[in-house]
């Protein structure tokens, strides 16, 4: 019998070369076949994050897809940080930074996002959605176009950790390009505008039926929040699930299975129930090994849960 | 030092080279040595490093302190640069920062042993000082004010050192590169400490480590320039 970690040495030991995996998914094939990591009903993708030794930026994409195939992952949340140009470079100020990329995203030409995308389709990833975490600096047009970049990336949606008050702005945008927005929670209580709790993402899910929950298991748990309770009370409403384990009462990260977050159970509540959230794993728990090493360990993990 | 602490330094000590046989454990395959760096010479100190890595404080603080994003930096915490012995930086690990303005709050770690919260804090010293010590001898310093060092001198050696006695004619002894060296960290006190009976309890020793060890991580370029140039001259 194998332990957890002895398992998924095994089973990384007999991940293919990466050369076979990438040889490219034609498009077609893409649209055509199961999606690579749909495993006994439950659709899991990845929010790179994890990937904590891959600087999230437009340079290493090319690495973060060759990873996500690596990793057997056919859906991912992409962060706007792997696509848009930076800015912020020696003797640009702060400011002006931020007025380029408002220029930048307001003129970018479709093709820009449509060659993205097909970078990601043939290698049979699809974008599931578009991480942006906006705030007051973005004027209407910026979001819009946000939106619209998304949409010519694949995404159905975008996702964002901002409080109340910027969804009920958002709230308005994500139906005029057929989308929805989706809703991040943290663990800080002592925000009154954080999403770090039940009623909290009842307010925000008030505000639109086009703004849905993301709920990250790990620091649901840490705020002391039931995930379980949270999926079978508002799985209608949710687009997707950040799966991660935490200790509770704001308890620290950790592998899955040693913290708090009931994982399996979440999991199966997903294929059982035939309920159509995505599982993106995300953590933060710390590791010595790599990060395509760590990624495989704790996505091992989630198929044994859905088995 | 009391016996109490005494006794709580040195348990500290023995407990941490014992866990350094675990700590080898990590060194080898999935090690990753790209992000993590080579492992240190130091097998403790390399343990205390990857308690601080395995317990999740690189994912925001960084693995040498260089913060992840808008994450505080520890290499300016002058909560850190207080801290002797993690007295202040192992409460706060224990109790986490749950109010803040900040999207996330820092987790607690209660759930951790005392010596695996003082392994995480002595890291975070040992990197800052690395930090400090580098960019204080890589760095093309300016000029010092041989008065200004003569004042910091006084309120800040004067306990342990004389220019006149055991430090004169130490500006004639090295170059200012060698001095500014020794200074930060004196080549008497850079040595294992020793565990055998008769040096024990050689305090005076560990506190002098100790106190130079504060000293480097808290440095300013200004007052290291000026104690370079006040102790080079006729003193």
């Amino acid at each position: 019998m194998y332990s957890r970690r002895e398992f998924g040495k095994v089973v990384l030991a007999g991940i293919p070369p990466l050369a076979i995996l990438t040889s490219g998914a034609p498009q077609a094939q893409l649209a055509g076949r199961p999606n690579r990591s749909r495993i006994n009903g439950v659709q899991f993708g990845l929010q790179p994050f994890c990937y904590h030794d891959l600087p999230m930026t437009p340079e290493n994409r090319g690495t973060l897809i060759k990873r996500l195939v690596q990793n057997g992952f056919g859906m991912v949340e992409l962060h706007a940080t792997w696509v848009e140009p930076r800015f912020a470079t020696a003797g640009v100020s702060v400011q002006e930074a931020r007025e380029r990329l408002r220029r930048w995203r307001l003129t970018a030409p479709p093709d820009f996002y449509r060659s993205i995308r097909r970078e990601f389709d043939d290698a049979g990833v699809v974008i599931f959605t578009y991480y942006v975490n906006v705030d007051d600096s973005y004027v209407d047009a910026e979001i819009d176009a946000m939106f619209a970049g998304a949409k010519l990336l694949g995404a159905q949606g975008c996702v964002g950790s901002q409080g109340l008050r910027i969804t009920q702005r958002l709230a308005a945008f994500p139906g005029k390009h057929g989308m929805f927005m989706s809703v991040h929670n943290h663990a800080n209580l002592s925000d009154p505008d954080a999403l770090n709790n039940e009623a909290s993402f009842l307010k925000a899910l008030s505000f639109s039926p086009h703004v849905k929950a993301t709920l990250d298991t790990r620091h649901y748990t840490a705020a002391n929040g039931d995930c379980l309770e949270f999926l079978a009370r508002h799985h209608a409403r949710m687009s997707s699930v950040h799966l991660g384990d935490r200790r509770r009462n704001n308890g620290r990260s950790t592998p899955f299975g040693e913290g708090d977050s009931p994982i399996i159970q979440i999991l199966r509540m997903i294929r059982d129930n035939e309920w159509p959230v995505v599982a993106l794993l995300e953590f933060e728990h710390g590791t010595l090994r790599t990060g395509v090493e760590e990624v495989q360990l704790m996505f091992d993990y989630c198929k044994r849960a859905v088995a | 030092m009391s016996n109490r602490r005494w006794r709580y330094v040195l348990s500290c000590e023995v407990l941490l080279m014992v866990a350094s046989g675990a700590a080898q454990s990590g060194i080898g395959p999935g090690y990753d040595v790209e992000l993590l760096g080579p492992p240190l010479a130091d097998p403790v100190m390399q343990y205390n490093k990857e308690s601080y890595v395995v317990y999740g404080c690189a994912y925001c603080h960084g693995v040498n302190l260089v913060p992840v994003g808008e994450r505080p930096d520890l290499r300016q915490s002058a909560l850190v640069g207080a801290d002797v012995d993690g007295n202040l930086i192992v409460g706060i690990l224990r109790a986490g920062i749950p109010q803040t303005s900040k999207l996330s709050p820092m987790p607690q770690y209660s759930d951790l042993s005392e010596q695996q919260l003082h392994a995480i804090a002595t890291w975070i010293h040992y990197a800052r000082q690395r930090d400090r010590y580098a960019s204080l001898t890589q760095a093309a310093l300016p000029p010092g004010n041989a008065a200004a060092g003569r004042a910091y001198f006084e309120q800040t050696c004067t306990a342990c050192h004389s220019a006149g006695g055991d430090l004169a004619g130490i500006g004639k002894k090295y170059e200012p590169a060698a001095l500014l060296a020794q200074i930060l960290e004196p080549a008497a006190l850079n040595t294992d400490r020793s565990f055998t009976l008769d040096r024990l309890r050689d305090t005076r020793t560990m506190a002098a480590r100790r106190r130079h060890q504060s000293l480097l991580e808290n440095y300013s370029v200004e007052q290291v320039t000026n104690l370079v140039t006040y102790l080079q001259g006729p003193t």
